[in-house]
């Protein structure tokens, strides 16, 4: 018998995806008073974007107001635990991104699903062209075919009016997410 | 002995291939005889973790580094080197961070120090850059196909590389300590002269100076100020870089009386660009977040790119032939820990077992 090929992996092959295996926050019915929170990323345009979002939330959807808005210390890595439990005590949604790097995209579904198990809805924005890393990281986290809004790549270069066009089109992604019972 | 089968070897290449191992190079499959030759070299227990990505899950153990650099093609005694230039890596903040997703998609740069050179048959002169050596080549390669294997980022996936850079995982040089007029950079980095060592950073590449044209030490660092300044390669308020210089430029300075920090020193205060031409590529503007952004509102100035003159921030070290002045720009991902690691002297019976 000759030897065995040895796998340079150190992981078993990957198990069929079982879909909707990770938690997932209670939804309200509809985003009237709720307390918005937003985790920026640091990356250009993501505190805007962000910001002009909830000002939408306000204004269209009943939001109460944006109660808790903090940078990411490192883009690339998850929400530490404490940041995670602080958003979930003080917001009833959380919007986060943009998911405009190689690292921060992965990182940012990684945030919405660490958001999820914490008992608070998310809705992270992506850009585009980051969809195929943003998906492996789901998987990775154990909620594949988790759900996030798009939008075009690039982000960063847009202006401040574009940036608010740009809100004006996710928008309704985003109340989707935050308030659908079903994914 | 038989003859080798070269059917079978290939059957094997495939099988590597077909499981989504390999960089697009054959790879040499890996036994546990072969393997067991590598973890022979070093006095580290095969399940000893070597690095963890937390965010992905995912763990680098003695063991998993071993058999990636069997495939990559390391011979059993390179192990020790490939241990420290992966320790050297994990030193650097953004591997642990986002550096091996990057859109980026930054290189390992290696540099070789020490006897363990001349041991294992590192290049060091010329063609520093390689290809052409098989230490070289393949130490840089075990390092892409651990990030690649056990850490799961794979292009196109985890890894976003938007066009990557040549030579990615082949960046291996070993210093030229014979022809430098400076200490060998582990040196700089703790570990004394004449022990083996290697440091690593990540870089995003590399652009040659080429200067036959003056034996002026001022005007040769001009000549390296302009390069290190353009703006492409600028993109948040300061940048690191590093230089590999070949022995005649690193000789020209050190004439002159130029050491490592005079260079350093010289570089920080004369790289940089005026406001209007950073305001020109739309990089004028300095945010909180500190990347550049297209301002238009500051006033005239000189925004210097360098941070400081510490090693971290301007990687020194000597490589290549000394038959012409042409040199290195490397630019650095982000800022180099400034450590080197040293490599173990192996016990001279491990030597014999490895050695077939």
């Amino acid at each position: 018998m000759p030897n065995a090929i040895l796998d340079p992996t150190g992981r078993a092959p990957a198990p069929e995806a079982t879909p909707a295996a990770a938690p997932r926050a209670a939804r309200r019915p509809d985003l009237t008073g709720a307390r918005v929170g937003l985790l920026e990323n640091t990356k250009q345009n993501a505190a805007l974007l962000l910001q002009e979002v909830a000002t939408l939330l306000v204004a269209e959807h009943g939001a109460a107001g944006v109660v808790l808005m903090r940078t990411k210390q490192a883009f690339a890595l998850p929400a530490p635990a404490e940041l995670v439990a602080e958003y979930a005590d003080a917001c009833d949604v959380v919007v986060t991104g943009v998911g405009d790097c190689g690292s921060c995209s992965a990182s940012a579904v990684a945030d919405g699903v660490l958001l999820e198990a914490a008992g608070v809805p998310a809705a992270v924005i992506c850009s585009d062209a980051f969809v195929a890393t943003a998906d492996a990281m789901a998987a990775l986290r154990g909620a594949p075919g988790y759900r996030y809004v798009t939008t075009e790549h690039p982000v960063a270069v847009l202006t401040p009016q574009q940036v608010q066009e740009r809100a004006e089109h996710v928008v309704a992604g985003v109340v989707a997410l935050l308030t659908e019972a079903r994914p | 002995m038989t003859e080798p089968d070269p059917d079978a070897a290939q059957a094997a290449i495939e099988h590597c291939y077909d499981q989504g191992w390999s960089d697009g190079l054959p790879l040499v499959p890996a036994s546990r005889p072969l393997v067991d030759r590598f973890l022979a070299t070093v006095d580290r227990p095969a399940d000893e973790v070597i690095g963890v990505l937390p965010q992905l899950d995912r763990t680098v153990t003695v063991e998993l580094a071993a058999i990636n650099a069997a495939m990559a093609g390391c011979r059993p005694e390179y192990f020790p080197v490939v241990l420290a230039t992966w320790e050297a890596l994990v030193r650097e903040r953004s591997t642990g961070g986002g550096g091996w997703q990057s859109t980026s998609g930054p290189a390992p740069l290696i540099v070789v120090n020490g006897p363990v050179r001349d041991e294992l048959g590192f290049n060091r002169a010329g063609g520093a850059f390689g290809p052409g050596f098989r230490a070289n080549a393949t130490v840089a390669r075990a390092i892409g196909l651990i990030v690649r294997n056990v850490y799961g980022i794979h292009p196109h996936v985890l890894e976003q590389a938007t066009q990557g850079l040549p030579g990615r995982w082949s960046i291996c040089i070993a210093e030229n300590e014979e022809e430098s007029p400076w200490e060998p950079l582990s040196a700089e980095g703790g570990i004394p002269a004449g022990t083996s060592a290697v440091s690593a950073t990540l870089l995003r590449t590399c652009e040659f100076v080429d200067n036959r044209h003056t034996g002026s030490a001022e005007q040769l660092l001009t000549d390296f100020a302009d390069t290190i300044s353009r703006t492409g390669a600028w993109i948040f308020r300061h940048a690191s870089v590093g230089i590999v210089f070949c022995p005649e430029h690193a000789q020209l300075l050190a004439g002159a009386g130029f050491g490592r920090a005079q260079v350093r020193t010289w570089l920080v205060e004369h790289c940089g660009r005026t406001v209007s031409d950073l305001a020109r590529a739309g990089k004028d503007g300095l945010g909180d977040n500190g990347v550049r952004h297209a301002s238009g509102e500051r006033p005239e100035g000189f925004d210097r790119l360098l941070p400081s003159a510490d090693r971290e921030n301007l990687l020194i070290a000597v490589a290549g032939a000394r038959n012409a002045g042409i040199s290195m720009v490397v630019r650095l991902f982000s800022g180099w820990s400034g450590a080197a690691v040293p490599v173990p002297a192996r016990a001279a019976a491990a030597l014999e077992e490895v050695r077939p």
